[in-house]
């Protein structure tokens, strides 16, 4: 009987495990090999806290999970801001250090003895000094941890990790840190996975290095992708059937050593197994549904005036210059852009008018000159940072979060949302539900002013294109910022769609907002612009008005040559 | 004075090791972009197909390295074809692959050791000899492992510059997507990246076997280093690979003067650390 309540309380400490990977490779698209490393600091954590400062339960335990959370931050910080395999290989290196220091540090950790004699939990007078009796705490842990987890997956901050893990592009453009997103979820992560270390040394009173190798977190990984990559309660079930499982082979008479190799023989053919025949998993993540959306009975005004539409300069770019590899992508460039005018990019293939962009919104740095929002430098600037104070681009490929709802890729790119951070997420919740309804009839209203409101609910990726058009025009504009670059809003529309869309970016300009568009179809540029600004292999060729700068057979021939 | 002779020589040596295993898993990852995981239980295999063919079999060393060799080269070909192709043909993302891989580390790790044992297999009718330049010393073995890097290095380096598999292979390292449209056939350009890296791991595996001896865990500080002397090096840059095994090599032995020597691997930690910090791409990465 013992038996099977020491499974259950296994299966228990494994499900917050399995549950907090996920949160770091299915919820956020992270991988790290470093689950066992903090399943280790928790453990070690609370039995070096319990045996020689003899604090009690939970005290070491909540230690284990802000200690874990910040190693987790400081190791991974120079990690996520490259991106890309770092991670990897950081989380690695930081598994090896883990194990050196249990095996090397003797008088912190015991060395290769471990740390024995962890005092058992007493709680209302009971010790739990038998699986029966910690089989209660344990299932608690795992459910409070599971909750907790449960809030992040389904709070504003997670639609906007899912952005992130869609297009981190994107995301970054509606004014979102990637950096600080990435980093809250690997803390966020670690401190979850020291939790099942805290509860782990308390339960079986004795650590040691072996318990926190690599294989663990293989292990752990195995449930993940078992149950499905982005549902806890596909993490649940891979832990109840890979904590259970490896049990009946206990009945095959084998020595102990060949049992435990044949096991791991087993999670790697499962695992590889898995990841070509069902790669979602048993329980795969849950797409953010179609859902059914009502307007909101009162929509409040979501486009007032942003200023006057004066034509004064908002945007000045002066001597902008970048190459690539000594190609001159753009060179000497000044540009200014003004308040309730629209001016058009116009330009051969390569003539450097994204890349201007990219220079603009902070995606690329120049290798000289400046740009001033307001007065105010950008240089050293963020594309977040840029988006927030105001001016925001869309990108030529869309980049849309093609996997969540129309509305949700609308309400991701709402700007200031308390939801996005984590304080507010678990420690005011009432304020966040307040705002996620405001904010639901906010992006509702952008949503029908560019007459997509009925579309709310449906996935992204199956809109049309010439929707797919607009809700690239409704997410610029949701972001608040008063300065809009568009990367050929137009291209590939039919006339008639055109006209449809050309009142919606003339209110843009009328209600104050600065815009600028870069476009090849010339009767978009004539129909739209105010001036237009003829850029070639990088240098500002002519700026004025639209149809002076077509009728230029000199700009002609360089533009159709 | 001496000491840090004695420090440097064995960090050239270690380095030259590092550096093989930078080479072999950097050849592997440029073309493919595959993080070939089990890169390190394909290295223990090559030891102990070596020491299967030494001792049980009782071949001469050099057949026996040569068997390892033949081994590892075909064990990686079996890995791509077997494994890594069919996620390739699902376009499978980075990450997956990685997960599958790193399920192939496992099985072969274990399988490893419930076919061998858990024990130390050595080649005890080989000894080194013992080699003294001055105060410094220095055994046969680890001449071997200097010697070894020059040699496959350059041979690498020939190979890669002068034959059209090889420029091939340089073609797909810059640009996989451009190497495919200008018609090279980059199935059989990753089938011949996964036979030479692997073929040259089996190279140190051989050379530990006979300098340490083989375990069936021998393969995880094999991959191990062998990734962070790439990410070290510069992604994407043998040269870098090279170098950045030196570096962990050398940093790490100069270390033991004042450190512990159980703290060397949280040395080579360390230098990872620094360098992301200070050279994100690596010493020798290209600007991306």
């Amino acid at each position: 009987m013992d038996y099977l309540l020491h499974i259950l309380v296994m299966v228990a400490l494994y499900a917050i495990l399995a549950a907090s990977y996920n949160l770091l490779i299915g919820f956020a698209g992270l991988f790290a090999l470093s689950q066992a490393a903090f399943f280790g600091v928790g453990a070690y954590t609370t039995a070096i806290l319990a045996t020689k400062l003899g604090l009690a339960f939970p005290l070491p335990l909540l230690a284990g999970v802000l200690v874990a959370a910040a190693v987790g931050m400081v190791v991974a910080l120079p990690a996520l801001r490259i991106g890309g395999d770092h991670l990897v290989i950081v989380t690695l290196a930081l598994q090896i250090i883990a194990i050196a220091i249990m095996v090397n540090w003797r008088s912190l950790t015991g060395g290769t003895d471990g740390i024995a004699g962890i005092p058992k939990v007493v709680l209302l007078g009971v010790r739990l000094d038998t699986p029966g009796r910690f089989l209660p705490l344990a299932l608690t842990g795992a459910g409070l941890s599971l909750a907790v987890a449960w809030r992040l997956a389904s709070s504003p901050f997670a639609r906007a990790v899912r952005a992130m893990r869609e297009n981190e592009a994107a995301a970054q453009a509606v004014g979102k840190n990637i950096v600080a997103v990435k980093l809250a979820v690997f803390a966020f992560s670690a401190g979850l996975a020291a939790i099942a270390g805290g509860l782990y040394a308390h339960y079986i009173s004795f650590v040691s290095a072996e318990t926190f190798t690599l294989d663990v977190t293989i292990y752990v990984l195995a449930m993940v992708i078992l149950g499905g990559t982005g549902n806890l309660w596909g993490s649940v079930l891979g832990a109840v059937i890979l904590t259970a499982l490896p049990e009946l082979l206990k009945f095959i008479a084998l020595p102990p050593d060949i049992a435990d190799k044949s096991r791991q023989v087993l999670y790697g053919l499962a695992l590889i197994a898995m990841l070509l025949l069902r790669p979602q998993g048993l329980l795969p993540e849950i797409p953010t549904r179609r859902r059914r959306i009502f307007a909101a009975a009162a929509v409040p005004a979501p486009l007032g005036a942003t200023g006057p539409a004066d034509g004064a300069v908002t945007v000045a770019g002066t001597g902008l210059e970048r190459r690539f590899d000594g190609i001159v992508a753009v060179s000497g460039l000044d540009i200014e852009l003004r308040r309730g005018r629209i001016i058009g990019l116009i330009g051969p293939n390569g003539a450097g008018k994204t890349t201007a962009f990219n220079l603009m919104t902070g995606f690329l740095r120049p290798d000289s000159g400046n740009v001033r929002l307001h007065g105010t430098p950008l240089a050293g600037l963020r594309p977040h940072d840029i988006a927030r104070l105001g001016m925001a681009r869309s990108f030529q490929d869309l980049k849309l979060f093609a996997h969540m709802t129309v509305l949700d890729n609308v309400m991701v790119a709402l700007p200031r949302q308390k939801g996005d951070s984590l304080r507010y997420v678990y420690f005011a919740p009432w304020i966040v539900a307040a705002e996620e309804r405001a904010n639901r009839g906010r992006a509702l209203a952008v949503l029908d002013f560019v007459g997509l409101a009925d579309k709310a609910g449906e996935t992204a990726e199956n809109l049309s294109y010439a929707e797919e058009k607009l809700l690239v025009i409704a997410r610029l504009v949701a972001t608040g910022a008063e300065v809009l670059l568009f990367d050929e809003p137009l291209s590939g529309l039919a006339p008639n769609t055109l006209e449809a869309i050309f009142p919606i970016i003339r209110r843009l300009a009328a209600d104050g907002k600065t815009i600028c568009i870069i476009e090849h179809n010339l009767d978009v540029i004539r129909g739209l612009c105010d001036t237009a600004i003829f850029l070639d292999e990088g240098r500002k060729l002519a700026e004025g008005a639209p149809d002076r700068l077509i009728a230029d057979p000199a700009l002609a021939a360089r533009y159709f040559g | 004075m001496d000491l840090v002779a004695q420090l440097l020589v064995n960090g050239i040596v270690n380095g030259s090791h590092y550096a093989l295993l930078g080479l072999g898993f950097g050849l592997i990852f440029g073309p493919t972009r595959i993080t070939h995981f089990a890169y390190g239980p394909l290295y223990a295999l090559s030891a102990y197909a070596a020491w299967t063919a030494s001792v049980p079999l009782g071949l001469p060393i050099p057949a026996a390295a040569a068997v390892g060799i033949a081994a590892g080269a075909l064990s990686g070909m079996i890995a791509y074809r077997a494994l890594y192709r069919p996620f390739e043909r699902r376009q499978s993302s980075g990450p997956v692959v990685l997960i599958a891989s790193l399920g192939l580390f496992i099985v072969l790790q274990n399988a490893i050791g419930i076919a061998f044992g858990s024990d130390t297999k050595v080649v005890s009718r080989y000894s080194a000899d013992v080699i003294l330049l001055g105060d410094v010393v220095f055994t046969s073995v680890q001449l071997y492992q200097v010697a070894a890097l020059a040699v496959i290095g350059a041979l690498l380096a020939l190979f890669l510059k002068r034959t059209d598999y090889g420029k091939a292979l340089m073609a797909m390292t810059d640009n996989p997507e451009m190497a495919r449209i200008i018609g090279i056939d980059t199935i059989k350009v990753s089938l011949l990246a996964f036979a030479l890296g692997s073929a040259i791991a089996a190279v140190p595996a051989v050379l530990i076997l006979l300098k340490e001896g083989a375990t069936p865990y021998m393969g995880f500080t094999a991959v191990f280093m062998a990734f962070v002397a790439v990410v070290v090096g510069g992604i994407g840059s043998l040269r870098g690979a090279v170098i950045g095994g030196f570096a962990l090599g050398i940093v790490e032995n100069l270390g033991t003067w004042k450190i512990d020597t159980e703290w060397q691997s949280t040395i080579a930690f360390i230098v990872l650390f620094l360098v992301l910090l200070l050279k994100p791409r690596g010493l020798f990465g290209r600007a991306r």
